[in-house]
């Protein structure tokens, strides 16, 4: 219970500024990226410090009051939202990075630390953080954790998980624990692998350990408009198949091209095209890259690109680049109100599912806009439409259900890099039976045996790195005969993948 | 259709976040009710009547905003959160008038009688040489280190109101332009108005005065008070008159308010005349190079006219046109100074928050000048240095650009 002596034993801990407890103050609280889900967290606390947070857990835990983690608030699953019962930790005040070491390309960062900064950082010494996600000038490292975002050029260099070296966590009750190694060769299971994509449930990333990578020498861009969305896909196909690896493949069709070209991040994308394609080539030696540029530019255009670019320098790949990042929210322009799906599908489907997420637009009347990481088969269909008009909202949930099932039906998944969090709960079972999701939640147990933090959004696991060729149900169910959490098997055996603070 | 004052500019806002890390004060909170996305919330919100006019925390949070719009470049939705804020805080106005301290700083600073007096008297203090001295943190310490900061330098060419420029060392026939002289820069800037004919003078412009011009009217309509600025508006176009010829502004707070007359009352013709000095002078390929001037500028763009007039390249070309002056870059530069009209006096917390990082970035730069054109930022910009112990000077950018004319021996 939210009693009016623990909102004032917080105010003792962080100070009265960085508690709000105004209405008006928590409201701008109520949302993240996905705005078609709403809650108002009863308090909202913004802790200074690694110590403060541990502190304020350690006092919810006492009240068994529960709490939810927040970073930028640009999820798209209505992951980092709380309610009435439940108090809201806001991280964007831990936002230093604590050391960026250029010679073992590691940096230590803390959880508010926003993506886009980190590269910045990282970028005098000729490095930078991989994974980059289209929102990356305002998402945190610790909402990336959380999600294991991905983005356009996790094609090529893997998603957050792979980046991840090590994680200070802090547990449900307050114990703080250290995962991982910043060498990146643990003792035991992946714990880290387990960490990453478990939005929110399993405690709060404090403090993230990352790998960063040389810039590339050699960079190419083209940008290829096709006049069909099947073209296009089956481009994809191809340039997949001849054994290149792109850096990042993504692909936009013509009412996300309209809106960006409308928009102030206007990148030259063809108007008239139904969709195009953007193609980024990197190496470390600009011969090799010239040669697969001219092998993928024969490609797209045997397979009917009407038009192909090639990006002239820099300042022109940053353009066509920013466009296709920022396409999210230029999608604002077409009307009020917007929810995107985040679905997988086995590349080789992609044509044949973007025809039936035509139809399923047609058929519902709905404008539905595709973006998306076409190289690894991810689609981000979205739904503009205006909640005011009386019934819509219906039609636009009935749209989304049939489309994600028109998704699994092919071979995909519910979600590739967004997560489940509150949005994507109704899917679950489409993909899971019930004993594989008691399984998950038993898993969650072993982390929060109360489910106190992030409550009632389902862990999907689905960054597990390790574990994906195990029988997750049987593991689970042992795990929580035994009751016992991580950490506390790491204070008997400090050799342990989880090692309690000071024991390395 | 019901007209919603400007809050239908807000619409668009999908709630993506892109905007946050371009607003200043949430980089210092990091709240998100002291955000872009949060006031949007708390905009519409105050609109549906879920939150009350008088409710303290939506007073508070959209107070605190700078109205410096560095949300509005990023945003890939189009939002218009300049006029939604106008909006709302004109919806606010009418149910609580501005703080005591905001009207009796509108009064003393623009309107026609008593800001003559304060000027004069704000002048004298100036020459005295005291406020240099006395400048510092603390609220009255600051006050003076603003008023030292618009003291024109040594070198600066003292001119009198009407100092006719070399018009004639310009190949073409001069073209008319009309000059906006604005309240405190009329009072406490007047060199930089001198600085502003002359160079357009080089630059075959013939600018000439305007009888019965006021105040722009900004810092009224930033404070709610709609209906003062449609009335100094309705004065302005009346000044001006019909026409098309150019009326040039060299304060960035002002030329933004004149180009919103078209949205203020319908003076879409007045509007579209419009120009900042820098506009003009790099009219056509200009401005005309001058005479070396070896020293280390950094340019710190005003918010009014890198996001609400969206001019990024023309100071820099004007700075261009000096030989041997170095630019050095200033990390996050399209960051508000924290000045924003009457905020660094109606919440000096906050205007000092956002004031800090930008001091630390020109304490690594060390440049010897600072360039930026608005009186309000060459005042808080100028105090904060004198407060952290910096030494470098605040110039506008023509003055330099002058400076560079006069020894280049235009002005001859
Ligand atoms: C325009 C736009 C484009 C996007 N593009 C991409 C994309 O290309 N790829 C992609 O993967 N995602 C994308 N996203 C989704 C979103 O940006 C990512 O999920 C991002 O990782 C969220 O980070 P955040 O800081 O905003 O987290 P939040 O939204 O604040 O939180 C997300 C989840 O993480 C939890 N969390 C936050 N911090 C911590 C922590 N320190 N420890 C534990 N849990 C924590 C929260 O409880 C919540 O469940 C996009 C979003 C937008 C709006
Ligand atoms: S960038 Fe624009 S659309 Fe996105 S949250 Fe900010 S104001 Fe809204
Ligand atoms: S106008 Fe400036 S201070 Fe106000 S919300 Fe926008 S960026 Fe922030």
């Amino acid at each position: 219970m939210i009693t009016a002596g623990l909102v004032e034993a917080l105010t003792g801990i962080v100070g009265a500024r960085h508690v709000r407890t105004a209405p008006a103050e928590r409201l701008t609280y109520a949302r993240d990226g996905l705005p078609t889900h709403r809650r108002v967290p009863a308090v909202v606390v913004l802790p200074g410090s690694r110590d403060e947070l541990a502190a304020v857990v350690r006092l919810l835990a006492a009240h068994d009051v529960p709490f939810v983690p927040r970073g930028a608030g640009t999820g798209l699953s209505g992951g980092a939202l709380a309610d009435g019962a439940a108090v809201l930790l806001v991280l964007t005040r831990l936002n230093r990075i604590l050391s960026l070491d250029p010679s073992n390309r590691v940096a230590v960062v803390e959880p508010g630390v926003v993506n886009a900064r980190l590269s910045a950082a990282a970028a005098p010494h000729g490095l930078h953080y991989a994974p980059d996600p289209s929102s990356q000038t305002a998402c945190t490292i610790g909402g990336n954790v959380a999600e294991n975002a991905g983005g356009p050029h996790c094609l090529k260099y893997g998603v957050t998980a792979q980046h991840v070296l090590a994680l200070e966590v802090v547990l449900a009750d307050g114990r703080v624990v250290e995962l991982g190694s910043p060498s990146g060769e643990p003792w035991g299971p992946d714990m880290v692998g387990l960490f990453v994509g478990s939005e929110g449930n399993f405690g709060i990333a404090t403090r993230i350990a990352v790998r960063l990578l040389p810039q590339p020498r050699a960079v190419r861009t083209l940008l290829a408009a096709f006049a069909s969305l099947r073209a296009a896909g089956e481009a994809v196909s191809a340039v997949i198949a001849s054994g290149i690896v792109p850096a990042a493949l993504e692909m936009m069709d013509q009412s996300c091209i309209r809106a960006v070209e409308d928009s102030v991040y206007a990148a030259g994308y063809p108007r008239d095209a139904a969709a195009v394609l953007l193609v980024e080539l990197d190496g470390h030696s600009d011969d090799a890259v010239v040669a697969e540029t001219e092998t993928v530019h024969g490609l797209l255009s045997a397979h009917g690109a009407a038009s192909i670019r090639v990006a002239a320098d820099a300042r022109e790949r940053e353009r066509l680049w920013q466009g296709r990042k920022k396409a999210f929210g230029a999608m604002g322009r077409l009307s009020r109100d917007l929810v995107v799906q985040d679905a997988v599908v086995p590349r080789s489907a992609l044509p044949e599912v973007l025809e039936a997420i035509g139809r399923i637009a047609a058929t519902y009347q709905l404008t539905v806009s595709n973006v998306f990481h076409a190289g690894d088969g991810n689609l981000h269909p979205n739904i503009s439409f205006d909640a005011r008009v009386p019934g819509l909202r219906t039609r636009v949930d009935a749209a989304s259900t049939e489309i994600m099932e028109a998704c699994v039906a092919a071979g995909g998944t519910i979600t590739g890099e967004h997560g489940v969090g509150l949005d994507k709960l109704r899917y679950m079972p489409l993909i899971f039976d019930a004993e594989s999701l008691a399984a998950m939640r038993a898993v969650r147990r072993v982390w929060d045996p109360e489910e106190r933090v992030n409550p009632g959004k389902v862990v999907p696991v689905h960054a597990c790195r390790e574990w994906s060729g195990l029988r997750i149900a049987d593991r689970g169910l042992r795990i929580e005969q035994q009751a016992r959490s991580p950490a506390q098997s790491a204070i008997d055996n400090p050799q342990s993948a989880i090692a309690p603070r000071g024991a390395r | 259709m019901i007209d919603r004052g400007g809050s239908e500019a807000l619409d668009t806002c999908v709630h993506c976040g892109f905007c946050l890390q371009a607003c200043p004060t949430f980089l210092a909170t990091g709240d998100e009710a002291d955000s872009p996305r949060g006031r949007i919330d708390l905009m519409r919100a105050l609109e549906t009547g879920e939150l009350a006019p008088d409710d303290p925390a939506l007073r508070l949070h959209l107070d605190r905003c700078l109205g410096c719009r560095g949300c509005e470049p990023v945003c890939p939705s189009g939002v218009g959160y300049g006029r939604g804020i106008e909006a709302a805080r004109a919806m606010l106005a009418t149910r609580r008038r501005p703080p005591a301290l905001a009207r009796a700083a509108l009064r003393a600073l623009t309107s026609p009688g008593p800001s003559r007096i304060v000027y004069a008297l704000a002048r004298m203090l100036r020459a005295t040489g005291i406020p240099r001295r006395l400048a510092g943190w603390g609220r009255f310490r600051f006050a003076m280190g603003m008023l030292a900061a618009t003291r024109p330098t040594r070198n600066a060419k003292r001119g009198t109101r009407n100092t006719r420029a070399a018009a004639s060392s310009a190949f073409r026939v001069p073209t008319s332009a009309l000059l906006f002289r604005g309240c405190v820069m009329d009072g406490l800037f007047s060199h930089v108005h001198d600085a502003t004919v002359r160079t357009l003078g080089v630059n075959g412009w013939a600018v000439g005065e305007t009888p019965g011009q006021v105040c722009c009217g900004a810092l009224h309509a930033h404070a709610g008070l709609r209906e003062e600025a449609r009335l100094l508006a309705r004065a302005n176009v009346a000044a001006f008159g019909e026409g098309d010829v150019p009326i040039v502004v060299n304060s960035a707070g002002c030329g933004a308010m004149l180009k919103e007359y078209g949205h203020l009352i319908g003076a879409a013709g007045f509007a579209a005349r419009v120009r900042d000095v820098t506009e003009l002078l790099t009219a056509g390929g200009g401005p005309r190079p001058g005479a070396p001037v070896d020293v280390q500028v950094a340019y710190d763009p005003p918010c009014h006219l890198l996001h609400a007039q969206r001019i990024a390249d023309e100071p820099l070309r004007v700075l261009g046109a000096i030989p041997v002056l170095r630019i050095v870059s200033l990390p996050d530069a399209a960051q508000c100074c924290g000045s924003a009209g009457l905020f660094t006096l109606l919440q000096p917390a906050m205007s000092r928050a956002v004031l800090a990082p930008k001091l630390a970035s020109l304490r690594t730069a060390a440049p010897q000048v600072v360039a930026t054109g608005n009186p309000g930022c060459v005042m808080q910009l100028g105090a904060g240095l004198a407060a952290s112990g910096l030494s470098a000077a605040v110039r506008h950018p023509v003055e330099l650009l002058d400076e560079s004319y006069g020894a280049a021996g235009y002005y001859a």
